[in-house]
């Protein structure tokens, strides 16, 4: 009985019974915000991307029309995103393109400013299959392409471009 | 249809992982259902994503997961003839159990939802899932073309595969790459690593309940549940701390004589570590040390230190892999030599400061550091038993390490390097923390030797205090 009940036990106990009420204290309005924070959402095989591409462009369902613009160019040559380094909304855009481009090899320029005119003039555009602008501006030599919400425009290399 | 594929894909992993436990475990040690579960899902993934990494290199397409299943098949037949022992109650659940129990299954179906309200975070896409998705796209394996692609080298080409290759494995399943689906992998090690703590807490302090009690209290780790990088994000943090629970939990229980099977399960979750995330390599190097204290601390044979040898070669073979694709190495820090440390020594106290500030943040933390201080100031007077100092240094020194890493961060201010990724770097030593937090909270069972035989399980307490002084000094 001695043991059972020595102070020393009760000292313990208390502490522990302490920081447990303590945690959950602090713990609980955090947890109870974050589980209560987001109602169900749609699911679907490209929920993130479409849901990182709405945040960015306004646009709801975007990756699966990015992916059959993409399909339909060469894979054998580049994409080209042009991000801006300012801007943490452009360079997730042109990340996550990126991630969209496959099979394509991908080239970020992350330029200062919102005119990309000097690197694309550089640009052999028989190498190119599509050029993307995310929240920079589309030099108007070059023919507009798929304009998405605001700040993404998808401009794809055909033959009648490249001339 | 995709819930019977993931199950189709989920079934195989465990049976596979079953099969590795049974021959790792050989009929000689009781271990729990929850244990049983757990080491069949971590050993699971560990055997589907290196044979798909390894038999990718030679075969693709629909042979590769065929090849693969046939393997899993037949690991779970071997499972099935070697039945590893199962441990059963003497009694049945205390109310007080029944109700944590209930508590605990909340935690875990919330834990589920959070997991399906959110997106991939923006790592667990652009890191991982982009690998599966890829190597998906082509027949299985990941090409080669991405390593070289300096366009992508924002997703870290170099980056080990367990997690990215499950997510491949339900792909292969679902047949379609699946950003929604890939997330189940990610609430199922939370509930891998509830079990473990569940299972550690009766191997460690004897007692169902405690496991319980300090398994219900993971979830009111913000940073566990809610925060960024969080269980539920798809990052690898999270399963690279079950395996390190595993791991070191699993050490903790094998310095017991005669306990080889609980050391090759040390050995098998040690080795998988730096397949799991390259900060791996860190947690393996200090767990590989624990590892050859408690061998020389309980005079292990020396054979014993083979348990080392899988780690190494998967260590060396994925460098070799990446040597061979001429992936690129991660810019995230400077050459790691004495000039840079010198010239970047600094930095020292400036991260400490940074380090305290984190532990401090109780929106990321609540009060856990300062519940796993007052743990640890409990152990001080057991330092003398090898088993609790190997548990201080598996928390203490891969913080320390992490911390100096940030020495030779090459961001323009590696301050914020520091805040990006600290909380998610902690967050691989906080089960352990756990693990320290039950043996304080059990301190007085300890002496009660008749209090801690439960459920026909010798515990690692009753082991401890079985011990010679002789032997714990050793």
């Amino acid at each position: 009985m001695t043991c059972r009940f020595s102070y020393g036990r009760i000292a313990h106990v208390m502490l522990w019974c302490g920081l447990a009420v303590a945690s959950l204290s602090v713990s609980i309005p955090k947890i109870y915000s974050g589980v209560t924070e987001f109602p169900l959402r749609p699911s679907g095989p490209l929920h993130t991307s479409d849901s990182y591409l709405k945040f960015a462009t306004g646009v709801s369902g975007l990756s699966k029309n990015l992916i059959s613009i993409f399909q339909s160019t060469n894979a054998s040559k580049r994409v080209i995103i042009f991000t801006r380094k300012d801007d943490t909304f452009s360079c997730g855009l042109g990340m996550t393109i990126a991630y969209l481009a496959s099979p394509h090899l991908v080239r970020v320029f992350e330029i200062n400013g919102t005119h990309p005119d000097n690197e694309l003039s550089k640009m052999n555009p028989h190498e190119v299959a599509a050029v993307v602008f995310c929240r920079t501006n589309r030099p108007a030599w070059l023919p507009a392409g798929k304009v998405f919400g605001s700040g993404l425009e998808v401009v794809s290399m055909t033959e009648k471009v490249r001339r | 249809m995709s819930a019977l594929a993931l199950l189709g894909a989920f079934g195989t992993l465990l049976v596979a992982g079953y099969g590795v436990l049974a021959l790792l475990v050989r009929q000689k040690t009781r271990l729990t259902l929850t244990e049983q579960i757990a080491f069949s899902w971590l050993l699971g993934i560990g055997v589907v994503s290196l044979l798909l990494w390894i038999f990718g290199l030679f075969v693709q397409g629909v042979l590769l997961p065929g090849l693969v299943s046939i393997i899993c098949l037949s690991l779970g037949f071997v499972g099935w003839r070697q039945t590893v022992p199962l441990s059963l109650g003497r009694r049945g659940p205390k109310p007080f159990e029944i109700l944590l129990g209930i508590i605990v299954v909340i935690e875990i179906a919330s834990v589920f939802y959070l997991s399906f309200v959110h997106t991939l975070g923006w790592d667990g896409l652009l890191n991982w899932e982009i690998k599966a998705r890829y190597a998906f796209a082509n027949g299985g394996i990941i090409p080669a073309t991405y390593f070289s692609d300096s366009g992508r080298a924002f997703s870290h080409p170099e980056y080990p595969l367990a997690i990215p290759f499950t997510e491949l494995w339900l792909y292969f399943w679902l047949g379609q790459a699946d950003q929604f689906c890939a997330k189940t992998i990610f609430p199922a090690f939370y509930v891998v690593g509830i079990f473990l703590l569940v299972a550690l807490g009766r191997r460690l302090a004897g007692r169902t309940w405690i496991g319980l009690l300090v398994a219900a209290f993971l979830f009111f780790v913000p940073q566990i549940t809610v925060e960024v990088g969080s269980a539920i994000a798809g990052y690898t943090d999270f399963p690279l701390s079950v395996f390190y629970l595993a791991t070191i939990g699993y050490l903790f229980c094998a310095a017991k004589p005669k306990n080889d099977a609980l050391f090759r399960l040390y050995a098998a979750c040690l080795a998988l570590l730096p397949w799991v995330k390259r900060d791996g390599v860190i947690l393996w190097t200090v767990a590989a040390a624990c590892g050859v204290f408690v061998i020389l601390a309980t005079r292990k044979s020396y054979r014993s230190l083979l348990a080392f040898f899988p780690g190494l070669l998967i260590i060396c073979g994925w460098r070799f892999y990446l040597n061979a694709m001429h992936a690129p190495q991660g810019s995230d820090f400077l050459p790691v030599n004495l000039q840079t440390f010198g010239s970047h020594l600094y930095r020292i106290f400036p991260l400490l400061s940074a380090l305290l500030e984190e532990f401090h943040d109780l929106r990321i933390w609540s009060l856990f550091w300062f519940v796993i201080a007052v743990g640890i100031s409990y152990l001080l007077r057991r330092m003398r038993d090898p088993r609790v100092l190997v548990l201080l240094t598996a928390l203490i020194v891969p913080i320390a390490l992490y911390l100096s890493i940030y020495v030779f961060s090459s961001w323009p201010n590696y301050l914020d390097h520091v805040g990006l990724s600290i909380s998610r770097l902690l967050m691989h030593v906080t089960p352990v923390g756990f693990l320290i937090t039950m043996l304080a909270v059990s301190r007085r069972s300890v002496k009660n030797r008749a209090r801690v035989h439960e459920c026909g399980v010798v515990t690692c307490v009753i082991a401890g205090s079985e011990r010679t002084p002789g032997v714990e000094l050793a």
